[in-house]
């Protein structure tokens, strides 16, 4: 029974894409994508429908009837309900997500809800996990999806799924979005190397220490600075924004080189490579990454650091 | 579906629907099937508050082991509605016990309807099928509480979109319930096992037993004639026929002899349907000598009593036609003529020889039975409904000692004269006249109007109906018993004297429960043909009306995708205004009108001067106005929220302007 379902659910994925084509997000729901079926307790009401009313007409009574029909009518009512939760919502998707291989993905979706009406219990499945919310009359919300992702490289979601079983749990209606989401896996931050600018300097936690220390001078603001080390006193005066620079941001940036890490596989100096990165980010020194194929000058900042990840993320697979 | 567990908070909604759906069956089911039910609801919530969860399995195995052959011992089979309702319910009971998932309360949710479905199948009251619509409404706002993945909503949320949902199905139920096609018998037989027990007429007649009767204002069955009704004197409705006496009671003989004779009828043909109260005996009572019904199964005795197959255990409606006067064909058989003329030897001794006496002054058979109703009448015989209590020779003590009797009495003693004569005679037991209900033209038989009187082989004629209590007490067969009681003897109960108007309000409530009878309970194909007819639809048969069912549901599927797709256009600017406005209007009354050429900035600045203990409130309440109104979507305040605002905003009159 699973597997048939799990079958049938496939056959109509493709189906939905090849008869929908792209989606190009924001997606607003339209009738003719939500499809609907009862649930295991909606077809065990049905059993049970079919119970009353043979027991309505067989004792012939017209109000054993009266509450079978009634029954019966409020669970179409239901299906007319559990449709509706979902019709229109305009749906929207982060399209570019960061994650380490063997950690958590975030996904988020954002549920617009432009309607008089709440839409309850609405589910995101994506990459088999799921996460659930609800959006108010005229508002709306994030629904975080958290999925485990094991392998580096650049995951592309072409599809994920939205399902609703409210109101009664009778009846689940879904809808297939064809988004298009990119999860940029970084390597596992992993390896037992130290930073190379360690071993020129005599050591990484000695540099480290020193990092906030020695005020060396000031240079200008540019962005990704961190904010502490603003020289608001400046900025204060009416100049320029001026950002106080220390011995070691000052000090000659480290390439973080592939060629440094001969007698690795790939995996590994990866691993090492996206380690070095957040560690010289943690530690607010400029880096640089030159691996083959791509190099990425000396710099600072989260776009930095997310820009040399995606880059070990996307190493060998094709995708820049 | 995670498998979630379940909370207290879910199982006391669930537990509490269960208990209300068994309220309904209190009457019918032995009183400690409910008794387990709640004691495992009040177990499993006693576990759930202490945080602990269901029992282990093996205790539920014993109850199961333990309470199953009792239901077995106390029923007798699983198949009749009481048992299976029973056995349904200690089953909801024991489930609830080990709900330990949602999944378990959902499977009990199922079985609530199903339970409160079989309520509906034993009653036919108004008032039960609208409690358990009401019971139906809660168990679907505990199931939307119980399904919502978030934090459950309020009962009051819960129970508004239940209703909602209930709301609107009842378009669609309308048009099933009106055109789902209905089938003329039922599927299978039923086991009969309805807890009615047996009430009015007996099949055996004591001195005094229909006195009992006489005090009982329950209805026995309700008549609605085709076209006139026939007069007083003529409406006699037959139960069952007695010719055995033994001195004191009179009984039905069983006889082989079940052939019917042959009659010619006489005067007009009376059509009318004759809607009978379960009474638990397999008579029905038609008007004098039916002579057609519409029960397939039921057949005539010999003595035109028209008899079910079975007790009749619930209502039935019977279409019949009936004569009031025959004319015999056939010359009586020996048989029953022996049977009609026999008396206990050596019993009543003073009314053999008072008949005697009169026969030899009276050959005619007629002239003799006018003779002894002339004694009726003119000795000083009474009519009352506490008549002495009499002894063996029943007849002897009433015809010469008390003199004092009620129907049966004098049906009793004019029978045992006329079998003395060599007549044969006998005592025929049911209902005369009936109360007409003006509100709804159909005539209402109690319990009260019960009634004996005699049927005299007369040669040449056949069996005459005489009924001697009319002797003694003409009004009696004209009117109403209660009229009669009451000016005899004040023992009728104190409903009987009030004034007209109660009366009235009686029957008109005995109409609309005739109505919901006749409408709703008694719909059935025959209505079902009459409604396509209405809709001018010809020849209407099962396959019109399916087509019709089919049309029906399209449009009001229709209006339903409409009516629920409707509340999904984006609120417009007008709702904000709308508010706004009521809130001008709240402070209109309270003393300050907005003017005209006011925006709503001016108009709350000018609130906050005249009525400062106002001015905060107000001046929040338009800066929300401001921003929902001239701002862009989804930014600070909702909708919504204003308007709850609105509504709670309740300033109060003051005289500091």
């Amino acid at each position: 029974m699973a597997s048939l379902r799990h079958a049938a659910s496939n056959q109509l994925r493709a189906r939905v894409i090849r008869r929908h084509g792209r989606d190009n997000l924001p997606v607003s729901i339209n009738r003719r994508r939500i499809y609907i079926l009862p649930t295991r307790f909606g077809f065990m009401l049905g059993a049970i429908l079919i119970a009353m009313l043979v027991a309505g007409l067989n004792y012939n009574s017209n109000l054993a009837l009266a509450f079978t029909f009634l029954m019966s009518s409020m669970a179409l009512v239901t299906m007319h309900h559990c449709n509706r939760n979902m019709l229109r919502l305009t749906v929207d998707a982060t399209t570019e997500v960061d994650a380490f291989a063997g950690r958590e993905a975030l996904l988020e979706f954002e549920l617009r809800n432009g309607s008089r009406v709440d839409r309850r219990d609405i589910e995101v499945r994506c990459l088999s996990a799921a996460g659930m919310g609800s959006v108010a009359a005229g508002e709306s919300t994030t629904i975080e999806v958290i999925a485990p992702v094991a392998q580096r490289g650049v995951t592309r979601i072409s599809q994920f799924e939205l399902r609703t079983r409210y109101p009664f749990g009778w009846f689940y209606s879904w809808t297939y979005v064809q988004g298009s989401i990119l999860i940029y896996v970084a390597p596992a931050p992993r390896g037992n190397r130290g930073l190379p600018s360690g071993a020129a300097h005599g050591g990484g936690s000695h540099s480290e220490a020193r990092g906030d220390e020695d005020f060396s001078g000031l240079r200008a603001y540019e962005p990704g600075v961190p904010l502490k080390h603003m020289a608001w006193k400046v900025l204060a005066r009416g100049g320029e924004p001026v950002v106080r620079s220390y011995s070691s941001l000052a000090a000659q940036p480290e390439w973080l080189d592939w060629s440094m890490l001969e007698g690795l596989d790939t995996e590994a100096r990866l691993s090492q490579l996206c380690l070095w990165v957040v560690e010289s980010d943690a530690a607010q020194r400029p880096y640089g990454l030159r691996i083959p194929g791509k190099e990425l000058a000396p710099s600072g900042g989260a776009a930095h650091r997310f820009a040399c990840l995606r880059a070990l993320a996307a190493f060998g697979t094709g995708a820049t | 579906m995670t498998p979630e567990r379940v909370s207290y908070d879910q199982l006391l909604g669930i537990s509490g629907c269960l208990g209300l759906a068994l309220l309904a069956h209190v009457t019918t089911l032995p009183l400690w099937v409910p008794a387990i039910v709640v004691a495992c609801g009040l177990i499993r919530l006693g576990l759930a508050r202490s945080g602990r969860g269901a029992p282990p399995g093996r205790v539920l195995v014993v109850i199961a082991l333990l309470v199953t052959p009792l239901l077995f011992v106390r029923f007798h089979t699983f198949n009749g509605l009481v048992a299976g309702t029973a056995l349904l319910s200690v089953a909801a009971g024991l489930k609830l016990l080990e709900t330990k998932t949602q999944r378990d309360i959902y499977i009990v949710t199922l079985i609530v309807y199903f339970v409160s479905l079989a309520a509906l199948l034993e009653g036919d009251s108004f008032w039960l099928l609208a409690y358990l619509i009401g019971v139906c409404w809660l168990t679907t706002a505990t199931l939307l509480r119980l399904t919502s993945g978030g934090p459950a909503p309020g009962w009051r949320r819960s129970l508004r979109y239940g209703g909602r949902v209930l709301a609107q199905a009842l378009p669609l139920t309308l048009v099933f319930w009106l055109l789902f096609p209905r089938f003329a018998g039922p599927l299978w037989q039923i086991p009969n096992d309805s807890q009615v027990t047996a009430s009015g007429l007996g099949d055996t007649m004591s001195p005094g037993d229909i006195t009992q009767l006489a005090l009982s204002d329950e209805v026995a069955f309700r008549v609605r004639f085709d076209a006139a009704s026939p007069p007083n004197r003529e409406r006699y409705w037959r139960g069952p026929v007695l010719d055995y006496f033994d001195g004191h009671t009179w009984s039905h003989s069983p006889t082989s002899d079940t052939t019917v004779a042959a009659l010619q009828p006489q005067g007009p043909a009376y059509k009318y349907t004759v809607m009978m109260e379960p009474h638990r005996h397999r008579w029905i009572f038609m008007l004098d000598w039916p002579s057609s019904w519409n029960l397939p199964r039921a057949e005539l005795n010999s003595d035109y009593t028209l008899m079910q197959p079975e007790p009749l255990s619930r209502p039935v409606d019977v279409v019949g036609t009936s004569y009031t006067q025959v004319q015999a064909i056939e010359a009586l058989t020996p048989k029953i003529r022996n049977r009609d003329l026999r008396l206990p030897r050596n019993r009543n001794p003073r009314t053999q020889q008072l008949a005697q006496e009169l026969r030899s002054a009276h050959a005619d058979d007629l002239e003799y039975a006018q003779a002894v109703l002339a004694m009726f009448r003119q000795q000083a015989f009474f009519y009352t409904l506490t008549p002495p209590k009499l002894s063996d020779d029943s007849v002897d003590e009433f015809l010469f000692d008390t003199r004092r009797g009620f129907c049966g009495h004098y049906a009793s003693a004019f029978a045992t004269l006329l079998r003395a004569a060599g007549i044969p005679a006998r005592v025929i037991t049911g209902y005369q006249g009936g109360t007409l209900n003006p509100y709804g033209d159909y005539w209402i038989l109690r319990q009260s109007d019960a009634h004996a009187w005699t049927e005299a082989w007369i040669e040449g004629r056949g069996w005459v109906r005489i009924d001697p209590t009319a002797a003694i007490a003409p009004e009696r067969v004209e009117r109403g018993l209660a009229d009669v009681a009451s000016a005899d003897e004040s023992l009728a109960s104190p409903w009987q004297r009030k004034s007209l108007w109660f009366s009235g309000v009686r029957l008109r409530f005995d109409a609309v429960k005739q109505l919901w009878r006749e409408r709703i309970l008694d719909f059935d194909q025959d209505s079902q043909r009459k409604l396509l007819e209405m809709l001018n639809i010809p020849e209407p048969d099962g396959q019109k009306l399916v087509m019709v069912l089919a049309a029906a549901m399209g449009l009001v599927l229709g209006w339903l995708t409409w009516q629920v797709r409707r509340e999904l256009s984006p609120r417009s600017k007008d709702e904000t205004a709308r508010a706004f406005a009521r809130l001008c209007a709240k402070l209109a009354a309270a003393g300050i009108a907005r003017l005209p050429h006011e925006d709503a900035e001016a108009y709350a600045r000018r609130v906050a001067r005249l009525r400062p203990d106002l001015g905060a409130v107000v001046t929040h309440l338009c800066r929300q106005y401001s921003f929902l109104r001239y701002s862009a979507p989804s930014t600070g305040v909702t909708l919504g929220q204003f308007q709850a605002a609105v509504r709670a905003f309740r300033p109060k009159a003051s005289g500091v302007s």
